[in-house]
């Protein structure tokens, strides 16, 4: 398949600080790609240098097989942007706001259209100002659609929104992926990535760490399960010599490595820590592939 | 009422406020401009120098006695005796004139000798400028005093007459209304431009439109247009009020729309400027005032350039307001077309400077 985006050893310095450090990426017609890193991880500069927004320090950006610095009006034609906490007009109405944009392009969507797709149907002659955070959100991602782009950029399109308001949202997205557009997403949710994602890049001070589907990275990186005891004595089940990842309350998370090893902690828990109410098992997914590459979460700040 | 919250409150304002460096230098800067302003506005009254304009249609030693002790105490310059007064003044955008007629000599010299001929001088002033007016008749009508005890001991032979220097009869709102209005448009136009340009810049909407294939010019231009519209608006709030609840009598022409529309530009052009170092919507405010308030009260809105030292009269003319105002008094009060016409010129190649400059320093990106 061919690559729309292709970042080609990218670098971008702000004095002394080192933003993104020879970067390179290629993203498929069509995919939906992630960013996922937490903040101050390089993700924005990365996306706004793709943009046009901001100059890189060296390295390019090539989009549709064509070096693009923000000058080309045939390339702005084609993107379609949602600007990180991005604010829209407060007293135009939604389609005010869409019919705004729309005539800055050649090309144009049909504007009923977008709105049927981003289910803003009811909110259509609604001020800006007036509608809720996650509704404000979908109508950023529609303004990002009003050209019918090929490729759409949406730098944290859920950041602050509540968990109903984000599943508002990752419909929208998932949508645009039916209609075969290309999508670059910056995100520092994990369940967003994996829900959302073809493909995936973590990034981690300027530098991609890892990159492949959700499936392949946790496979290559994520190892292991991760087990949840509940209401327990926290204070013994610690010194049981476990591969402890969390302490919180009553409640310890441990990392184990093969289905077998839960058995064993089962055993013991049961036997000489007294117990617990509840236990939880999962796999691990991205949040401990970033713990794994990094050493840190992605909210931020060392793990242990 | 629980005090340990007020003073925690006042504590947070006050970080806040010395943490945000634009609201500390313009909460500094602010205070300091004015005081430097007014200060040296009215400290320097005692260097003024009133000009007075003289036709001597006398021509003899005696009537330039005469203007020589006027010159004692005004700067006089001099008008041709060939030429037409009226027609010369206006072209000249002249605010203050005297004829010295013939027969000067011919009646001072009688009257010391016991005639009881006398001789009335046309002063001619302009309406606008009262608090100068003012000054210039105490002056000649003090000069004519000293004359008339000189000749005869007190008797009135030199009796000074006044007239307005426009055909047309004003009150003096008809001459404030022009200021008013070159006020509205620069004050419009300045912190409408910050105000949004700064808006804009922290909700990402610049951001936005530099991704978009509209171009910085053409989002300047309609932003400009827009500071038109709103200027042409409060214009007219400003003439329909006049005229409604004042009786103002203005002259409407092709001029006031060509400079309405030129300081318009120009003032979101300066906004334009101002905005680029403009990085919170707090700090918009001082800036803006920062920038229209000595063009307030230095461009003669208020206060007309002669009562000011000659340095500030200099500032003055590099400010576009001054040519605004004195382009609107002379498009809609004296009906002065070459003085409208000049003064409509400079404010449209600053209009055109300010485009450019404005242009090429609003950043979208990086």
């Amino acid at each position: 398949m061919k690559h729309v985006i292709e970042i080609r050893n990218l670098t971008k310095h702000y004095g002394d600080l080192i933003a993104v450090n020879d970067l390179s990426i290629s993203i498929k017609k069509g995919e939906i790609f992630a960013f996922l890193g937490p903040n101050g991880a390089g993700k924005t500069t990365t996306v706004e240098i793709c943009e046009g927004i901001r100059k890189p320090t060296s390295g390019s950006v090539h989009l549709f097989g064509e070096e693009f610095s923000g000058k080309s009006k045939s390339i702005r034609e084609r993107i379609g942007v949602l600007p990180q906490e991005y604010r829209s007009f407060e007293r135009l109405t939604v389609y005010e706001t869409l019919k705004y944009y729309a005539s800055f392009y050649q090309r144009n969507r049909n504007i009923d259209e977008i709105i049927a797709l981003m289910d803003l149907n009811d909110k259509r002659n609604d001020l800006y100002m007036n509608l809720s955070g996650g509704l404000k959100q979908r109508v950023g991602v529609a303004m990002a659609l009003v050209n019918d782009p090929d490729i759409v950029f949406l730098d944290e399109p859920t950041t602050g929104l509540d968990p109903r308001a984000r599943r508002g949202v990752w419909k929208a997205i998932q949508k645009l992926k039916e209609e075969g557009k290309t999508i670059f997403l910056t995100t520092h949710y994990m369940e967003e990535a994996e829900h959302l994602a073809d493909r995936v890049a973590i990034i981690h001070n300027g530098r991609i760490v890892a990159e492949g589907s959700t499936h392949e990275l946790i496979s290559r990186h994520g190892d292991g399960y991760t087990v949840k005891l509940h209401g327990c004595d926290t204070g013994k089940m610690g010194s049981f010599g476990w591969d402890v990842r969390e302490v919180k309350d009553n409640s310890i998370t441990l990392h184990v490595l093969k289905p077998g090893d839960i058995t064993g902690i089962l055993s013991k828990a049961i036997k000489d820590g007294k117990g617990f109410e509840s236990m939880e098992v999962r796999r691990a997914n991205l949040e401990e592939v970033f713990l794994n590459l990094t050493g840190e979460t992605l909210e931020g700040g060392d793990a242990h | 009422m629980r005090p340990v919250a007020i003073i925690t409150d006042f504590m947070a304002n006050v970080k806040m406020w010395y943490r945000s460096k634009g609201t500390v230098f313009w909460a500094i800067a602010f205070p300091v401009l004015l005081m430097l302003l007014f200060g040296a506005i009215f400290q320097g009254q005692d260097d003024v120098t009133i000009t007075l304009y003289v036709q001597d249609m006398d021509n003899t030693d005696t009537s330039e006695m005469f203007i020589s002790s006027l010159e004692e105490r005004l700067k006089i310059e001099s008008i041709p005796d060939d030429v037409e007064f009226d027609g010369y003044i206006s072209d000249n955008n002249i605010r203050a004139a005297l004829v010295i007629p013939q027969g000067f000599e011919n009646t001072v010299q009688s009257a010391s000798m016991g005639s009881n001929d006398s001789l009335y001088i046309i002063l001619s002033l302009d309406p606008t400028r009262e608090s100068i007016n003012g000054m210039i008749r105490g002056i000649v009508g003090g000069t004519l005093q000293g004359w008339n005890m000189d000749i005869t001991g007190g008797r009135n032979v030199l009796i000074y007459g006044e007239e307005s220097i426009t055909a047309r009869e004003f009150k003096f709102i008809d001459f404030f209304l022009p200021g008013v209005i070159g006020i509205t448009v620069m004050t419009s136009s300045i912190y409408g431009t910050i105000f949004r340009n700064t808006k804009y810049k922290k909700w990402g909407i610049l951001r936005k439109l530099s991704t978009t294939p509209f171009s910085r010019w053409e989002y300047l231009v309609s932003k400009m247009l827009f500071m038109t519209f709103v200027s042409f608006v409060s214009t007219f709030v400003i003439i329909i009020v006049g005229v409604v609840v004042w009786d103002i009598r203005v002259i409407i022409n092709a001029y006031l729309f060509v400079i309405v529309t030129s300081a318009a530009f120009a003032f979101s052009g300066m906004g334009m400027l101002i905005s680029r170092f403009v990085k919170e919507e707090e700090t918009a405010d001082s800036a803006g005032g920062a920038v229209t308030f000595p063009q307030m009260f230095l461009a003669g809105t208020f206060f007309p350039l002669e009562m000011m030292p000659a340095y500030l009269g200099q500032i003055a003319r590099v400010l576009p307001l001054y040519y605004v105002n004195e382009g609107l008094r002379d498009a809609m009060i004296h009906g002065n077309n070459t003085g409208a016409m000049y003064n409509t010129a400079i404010i449209f190649t600053i209009a055109a400077v300010l485009f450019v400059l404005g242009a090429l320093m609003t950043t979208w990106t990086e």
